[in-house]
C-alpha cells in the first residue's frame, strides 16, 4: 500500500497545529510564513503545427513512422475536407491536391518553446521546460502582482491566444500534478495540497505520458486511473513498473520534493556610456570603447560565455547613430582581441558628426570554448611562438580590406578548367580538395579569369603581335555536355617571341578562334 | 704581424665570411643554390624578384622551395602543422590544380585581394609578422625603401619569407632586400641575375629555367 509507509512531507502538517502559535490578536504583518509554492502547467498539444506558423492555406504536419510519411496534425481548413491524423501522407494529398505539408520538425518546436519560455519569464522568475511540449511556471510568487490567480490566469491565456497557441492549463501545488491535470485536460486549479489527492485519483493513465507498454498492461489489470494505482501495494508496483514510476507518483502528491531546472533565456550584454558633451576625438572615443570591452568582458566572465558578434553604436545629437559592427570566426570574451579588431576597423570608419554617447551591445552569446592553459611553463629554446593563428590572422585581414577578399583555394573534380578549382573560406577546417589527376598533361600556375580572344595569322594564333610557336598540344577537352556551358577545345602550350609560354586553345564548336586562357608562370 | 693576427682585428672585413650562419632553403635549383651565401632562398627575410613579364618561370622557380615548406610541419609552441602561404595580390588567378600538379598543399593556401597598395602592405606585413605563414608572395605596384624596410623587419618577426615581385624599373631603387634576382628572357631560356645578396656575390645564371 502506498500509505503503509509514513510518508515524510505530511508528517510536518501533522506537527502543524502544535508548531502554530495561538494569535492573541489579529496580526498586523503577514507573518514570514513560507510562500507556497504554486505550479501552473501550460501544455501545448498542438506544438507541431502551430510552430509552423498560421496562415490560411490547408496544413498538415507530416511525420516518417516505419518508412511512411503519415499524418501527424492538421489544421482546421484541412480537417474540413476530411484529412485526420495517422492518414497517409499520399491519401492526404489526394483528399486536397493543394494541402501543404510539412515535415514535423522537433528542432522547431524546441525554439519555440524556448522562446515561450523566455517570454513567460515576465510572469515568474522561476519558468522551466518539461518535456516536448510542457511549460511550467511557478507563480506562488508572482500572484500578488498579477492581481490574484484568475487575473494572471485570464491574462496568460489571452495572450497565448493572440501568438496563436491553443494550451490547456491547470493549476497545482506540484509540478507534476499541474502537468497531468492539464494533460487531462481539466481547467483544474488546486490550490491546497489536501485537495490534491482527490483530484489526481480521477484522472485517466493516459496523461501520464508513460510509456503505451506500461498503460496496456496496468489497463489489462484493471488499473484505468491514478487513485487504482495508488491502491496497489508500493514494493510490488515498484518492482513491476519501476521506481521511477513509484517516485512520479510520490511527487506528484508531493510526498516527496520534485526539483525543477529553471529556463535562463540567452544573454546579451548592453551597456551605454554617456558624455557631458560631444566629443569628436578619435583616441578618446577609443578610450571609451575600450572601457565598454572591459565591461563587457566582466559580464561574460561572470556567466562563461563568448560572442561571435559586437555592434557599437554611436549616438549624435541631430542625426541617426552610426553603427560599427564586428565580427569573429570563434565565440570570443576577450576585451584585448576585440579592441584589437576595433582599432583595425575604426582607422578607416568615419563619423559624420561629433558623438554624444556610445553604446555596445553584444549578439547572442554562446558557451565558450575555453583552451586549456598548458601545465609546465617551459618555453623551449627554438620554439617559434605563434602571435596569433591563421583565424585570428584572417579575421584581422577581413576586418581592414573586407569580406571577400581572404580566400583559400581548392581543387574540383571537373574537366572543365575554369570549373577545376574553388575559392573557400579559409576557415573552414575541411579542406575539400580532390585530387585531380590530369594525366600528366602540365597545367598553368596562372588562370586568367576569362579566356582571352587573339587574333589570327590563318591558322596560327597572334599575341603582342607575333606569331605563338605551338610546343606542346593538342589536348583536346570536350566536356560538360550536361549543362549549358559545354565545352570542346584543343588545348595547346604555346610561346610567344618574348618567351613567355602560354596556355592556349582553339574552339572547335561554333567559330573556331583561338584563345589564351592561362600562362605557365 | 702574421696574417692570423692581422685577420682577429675587428676592423678587417672579409666578404667570403659575411654569409649568414643561417642555412637557406633549398630552391631545388642547385645551379642556383651554389650562388647563394647559404645553399638556398635566405629564410626570415625578403627576397625581391624583379621581371616585367609574366610565363617566364617566375613562379616555377620558386615552386620547389614553396612545395617544400607547404608540407613541412611547423613547430608552433607544442603543436606541429604546416605553415600557410598568402598570396597577396596576385595579378592573375593561382591555378589550383597547378598548385597541385607542383606538389603544393592546397589547403594552406590563403589568397590576399586588397584594395589598394597601403592595404597591401599592411596584409604583407600582417601575414609575415602573424608566424603564420611560412611565405608571403606579394606583387605590389610601388614599392619604396621604407616599405621594403618594413617587410624585411616583418619577415624577420614572424620568422617568414616574403617574396616582392616588382617591375625591372625598381633596380635603380634602393632596397633592403637580403636577395635581389632579375628575371629576363632570352633566346635559351631564362636568365636569373643575381644583383644583390647578403653576403654573398653578384652572378649571372645564363638559363636556368
Amino acid at each position: 500500500m502506498l500509505r503503509d509507509t509514513a510518508p515524510t512531507a505530511p508528517a510536518s502538517q501533522q506537527q502543524l497545529p502544535f508548531a502554530e502559535p495561538m494569535p492573541l490578536t489579529r496580526p498586523l504583518l503577514v507573518a514570514p510564513k513560507q510562500v507556497r509554492r504554486l505550479w501552473f502547467c501550460i501544455w501545448l498539444p498542438n506544438l507541431p503545427l502551430e510552430a509552423c506558423g498560421s496562415s490560411d492555406e490547408a496544413l498538415a504536419i507530416v511525420e516518417e513512422q516505419h518508412g511512411i510519411h503519415r499524418v501527424l496534425q492538421v489544421d482546421p481548413v484541412a480537417a474540413a475536407v476530411g484529412i485526420m491524423p495517422g492518414q497517409s501522407a499520399n491519401a492526404a494529398l489526394a483528399l486536397l491536391p493543394t494541402l501543404r505539408l510539412e515535415e514535423r520538425s522537433r528542432v522547431r518546436e524546441q525554439q519555440v518553446l524556448e522562446a515561450l519560455a523566455t517570454w513567460l519569464e515576465r510572469f515568474s522568475s522561476f519558468v522551466s521546460i518539461a518535456g516536448k511540449d510542457v511549460l511550467l511556471l511557478e507563480i506562488g510568487g508572482s500572484l500578488r502582482l498579477f492581481g490574484g490567480l484568475r487575473s494572471l490566469r485570464q491574462t496568460l491565456s489571452k495572450d497565448l491566444d493572440a501568438k496563436g497557441f491553443s494550451a490547456a492549463m491547470a493549476i497545482a501545488p506540484t509540478p507534476l500534478a499541474a502537468t497531468w491535470l492539464a494533460r487531462a485536460g481539466r481547467r483544474a486549479c488546486i490550490r491546497a495540497e489536501e485537495n490534491l489527492g482527490p483530484a489526481l485519483r480521477k484522472l485517466p493513465l493516459s496523461c501520464l505520458d508513460w510509456s503505451a507498454g506500461q498503460c496496456e498492461s496496468l489497463t489489462g489489470m484493471g488499473i484505468h486511473t491514478v487513485g487504482d494505482c495508488l491502491r496497489l501495494p508500493r514494493a510490488g508496483f515498484a518492482r513491476r513498473f519501476g521506481a521511477k514510476r513509484l517516485l512520479d507518483l510520490d511527487r506528484a502528491l508531493g510526498h516527496l520534493p520534485d526539483p525543477r531546472d529553471s529556463w535562463r533565456a540567452p544573454e546579451r550584454f548592453c551597456a551605454d556610456h554617456e558624455m557631458v558633451e560631444e566629443q569628436s576625438d578619435r583616441e578618446l572615443l577609443l578610450q571609451i570603447c575600450r572601457e565598454l570591452l572591459l565591461l563587457h568582458e566582466q559580464f561574460l566572465l561572470a556567466r562563461q560565455l563568448g560572442t561571435q558578434r559586437l555592434c557599437f553604436s554611436f549616438f549624435h545629437l541631430k542625426s541617426v547613430a552610426t553603427e560599427l559592427r564586428l565580427g569573429s570566426t570563434f565565440a570570443d570574451r576577450s576585451a584585448e582581441r576585440w579592441f584589437d579588431l576595433l582599432n583595425i576597423r575604426f582607422e578607416q570608419f568615419r563619423l559624420p558628426e561629433a558623438v554624444i554617447a556610445v553604446r555596445l551591445q553584444s549578439g547572442l552569446s554562446q558557451p565558450l570554448q575555453a583552451e586549456s592553459a598548458h601545465l609546465c611553463f617551459d618555453n623551449k629554446a627554438g620554439i617559434q611562438r605563434r602571435r596569433f593563428s591563421i583565424a585570428q590572422l584572417a579575421e584581422r585581414l577581413v576586418a581592414r580590406i573586407g569580406d571577400h577578399s581572404v580566400n583559400a583555394l581548392a581543387t574540383v573534380a571537373e574537366h572543365r578548367p575554369e570549373y577545376a578549382w574553388s575559392l573557400q573560406n579559409p576557415l573552414s577546417d575541411v579542406s575539400s580538395s580532390t585530387l585531380m589527376t590530369c594525366d600528366g598533361v602540365a597545367r598553368p600556375l596562372w588562370m586568367l579569369s576569362e579566356p582571352a580572344l587573339l587574333p589570327a595569322d590563318g591558322d596560327y594564333p597572334l599575341h603582342k603581335g607575333c606569331r605563338l610557336t605551338l610546343l606542346d598540344g593538342p589536348e583536346r577537352l570536350e566536356t560538360g555536355w550536361w549543362d549549358e556551358q559545354g565545352i570542346s577545345r584543343d588545348y595547346y602550350t604555346a610561346v610567344n617571341g618574348a618567351g613567355m609560354r602560354l596556355w592556349v586553345f582553339r574552339n572547335r564548336q561554333r567559330t573556331p578562334n583561338w584563345y589564351l586562357h592561362g600562362i605557365f608562370g | 704581424m702574421s696574417l692570423e693576427k692581422l685577420l682577429e682585428n675587428p676592423r678587417v672585413w672579409r666578404g667570403s665570411c659575411q654569409a649568414s650562419t643561417r642555412a637557406g632553403l633549398a630552391s631545388g635549383y642547385p645551379k642556383l643554390d651554389r650562388c647563394l651565401p647559404g645553399g638556398g632562398w635566405p629564410q626570415q627575410a625578403l627576397t625581391e624578384i624583379l621581371t616585367d613579364q609574366y610565363g617566364i618561370g617566375e613562379l616555377r622557380l620558386l615552386m620547389p622551395a614553396l612545395a617544400e615548406l607547404s608540407t613541412e610541419e611547423t613547430h608552433y609552441g607544442e603543436q606541429t602543422e604546416p605553415g600557410w602561404i598568402a598570396w597577396i595580390a596576385p595579378p592573375f588567378q593561382p591555378y589550383a590544380p597547378a598548385l597541385q600538379q607542383s606538389g603544393i598543399d592546397l589547403s594552406r593556401m590563403l589568397i590576399v585581394r586588397p584594395k589598394d597598395d597601403s592595404d597591401l602592405l599592411w596584409s604583407a606585413e600582417q601575414a609575415l609578422s602573424s608566424g603564420t605563414c611560412v611565405a608571403v608572395l606579394l606583387w605590389p605596384d610601388k614599392l619604396d625603401d621604407q616599405g621594403s624596410r618594413r617587410l624585411q623587419l616583418a619577415a624577420e618577426k614572424g620568422h617568414s619569407w616574403a617574396i616582392a615581385f616588382r617591375p625591372l624599373t625598381a633596380r635603380q631603387q634602393p632596397s633592403a632586400a637580403a636577395l635581389r634576382l632579375e628575371l629576363q628572357s632570352t633566346g635559351q631560356g631564362t636568365r636569373v641575375h643575381i644583383l644583390k645578396s647578403r653576403g654573398g656575390r653578384p652572378a649571372v645564371l645564363d638559363s636556368l629555367l
